[in-house]
């Protein structure tokens, strides 16, 4: 059993492409957190701009900073009910100095006062494939099937997460998280993939920061 | 048992077959299967809906569907792409009434324009469905336009007010995996009735014959 475990933790080391993160922060306010006090991660979808950050990303960073049990984070799904239309695309605020005029609408005020809302945590960015090269042929015959070739790929991550705070109707600060790696895939006639958890580090990095920032560290 | 005897004997070709060949033979229908299911797609709006959170209106409302928006789909075959269809009236009735539950002190179902106690009956129609797919647009987005019109009836059933409304939603293929034709597309469908709502909230008192309507039964003119 142990062996088992040994083989499959090397395998899942040996198996994963090397990855460079880097975090930083920019701070422009103190920040603290009461008890019953809630955050909420969110991804910019806004208009008129094309571009969406992931779902996944903004999941994963929610789900990594509810699992630090510091803090209490809402569902991006269901924060976006609950505020039913002022988080769409066509009507999100876009910046923190917008919140005010939100905030003078008492339904709105009184939600985010049940809700606990403390600080709203946007997050914008990307994973992009910038390189990639080799080449890799796989062909089934009678005799049986197989690969060969050799592939690589690079992918950037670049995530920038700004927070409001709801009670000062500003921005506390910035956290920014990027991350490279290069995965590879060579194939004598079963391909191996060596992935680089490019999208992974730079969502644990950012989801760690965002902890020690909220907490008035960093 | 004759039919699959011959197919048996034309596929091995009457001999045992070793564990590759056989994984090669196995895999060679799956690809052409999933390469020949790789056209168009028929998706649903799902029918859960978020009922918008602003001041409401003290006015008993009346929502009028008709037949055709509470049946409506779109339908349409894209050249090398096949059949797409997207039924969006069966989710048109619970963003209505969800819609004007947020944003009236009461409404209800009407059968006719000008119902006796209501101040009012809104008749939402859609006019025009277009959508896109990443192939066409060399994007990873479906995009949905969904053109509605709506028509605001007052107390005595005279039309008051007439307007269009333009909704818009799209989702990125790249959320939703390896098979995110109907996902990613029904996504796109559900943001634009999403959007629909959202515009609506915002808009309605800014239209300017809703406006006066409005201005006149706050009043209690038309009592």
């Amino acid at each position: 059993m142990m062996r088992r475990l040994l083989i499959g933790s090397l395998t899942m080391v040996l198996l994963q492409g090397c990855v460079t993160a880097t975090v930083q922060q920019v701070r422009q306010a103190n920040t603290s957190m009461a008890s019953g006090d809630s955050v909420v991660v969110l991804g910019r979808r806004s208009r008129p701009s094309t571009a969406e950050t992931e779902l996944d990303f903004v999941d994963c960073v929610g789900r990594n900073m509810r699992g630090g049990k510091q803090v209490r984070v809402i569902e991006e799904q269901d924060f976006r009910d609950a505020l039913f239309p002022w988080f769409e695309p066509r009507t999100a605020p876009v910046n923190a100095s917008d919140l005010p005029e939100l905030m003078t609408l008492p339904a709105l005020a009184e939600r985010f006062e049940s809700l606990g809302l403390r600080y709203l945590i946007w997050i914008d960015g990307s994973t992009k494939r910038t390189e990639s090269g080799g080449s890799l042929t796989c062909s089934i015959t009678t005799a049986g099937a197989g690969c060969f070739g050799f592939l690589s790929w690079e992918n950037d991550s670049s995530y920038e997460a700004q927070i409001w705070d709801v009670q000062t109707a500003t921005t506390a600060g910035r956290v920014s998280s990027d991350a490279v790696g290069t995965s590879y895939m060579p194939a004598v006639i079963v391909p191996l993939p060596f992935i680089a958890p490019v999208k992974s580090s730079a969502c644990s990095s950012m989801a760690d920061q965002l902890l020690t920032f909220l907490s008035g560290g960093g | 048992m004759v039919l699959a005897n011959a197919f048996r004997r034309a596929w091995f070709h009457g001999r045992r077959l070793p564990g590759r060949a056989l994984l090669a033979r196995l895999l060679a229908p799956l690809t052409l299967g999933l390469v020949g299911g790789c056209s168009g797609a028929a998706v649903e709006v799902p029918q859960e809906f978020p009922i918008p959170l602003v001041e409401k209106l003290p006015l008993r409302m009346g929502l009028l569907l008709t037949p055709e928006l509470t049946s409506y789909v779109h339908e349409q075959t894209l050249e090398g792409s096949g059949d797409w269809r997207i039924e969006l009236g069966s989710a048109q009735t619970p963003m209505f009434r969800n819609l004007l539950a947020g944003m009236f002190e009461s409404s209800e179902i009407a059968t006719t324009a000008g119902a006796p106690g209501l101040a009012g009956v809104l008749e939402p129609a859609i006019e025009e469905v277009q959508f896109s797919t990443p192939d066409q647009t060399r994007s990873d987005y479906y995009e949905v336009w969904i053109r509605y019109r709506f028509q605001l009836f007052g107390r005595d059933g005279t039309l008051v007010a007439d307007w269009p409304l333009a909704a818009y939603g799209k989702a990125n293929q790249r959320h939703y995996g390896m098979s995110s034709r109907e996902p990613a597309l029904q996504a796109a469908a559900l943001a634009a009735c999403r959007d629909a709502m959202a515009f609506f909230t915002v808009q309605f008192r800014s239209v300017p014959d809703v406006q006066r309507w409005l201005a006149a039964e706050l009043a209690g003119g038309s009592e």
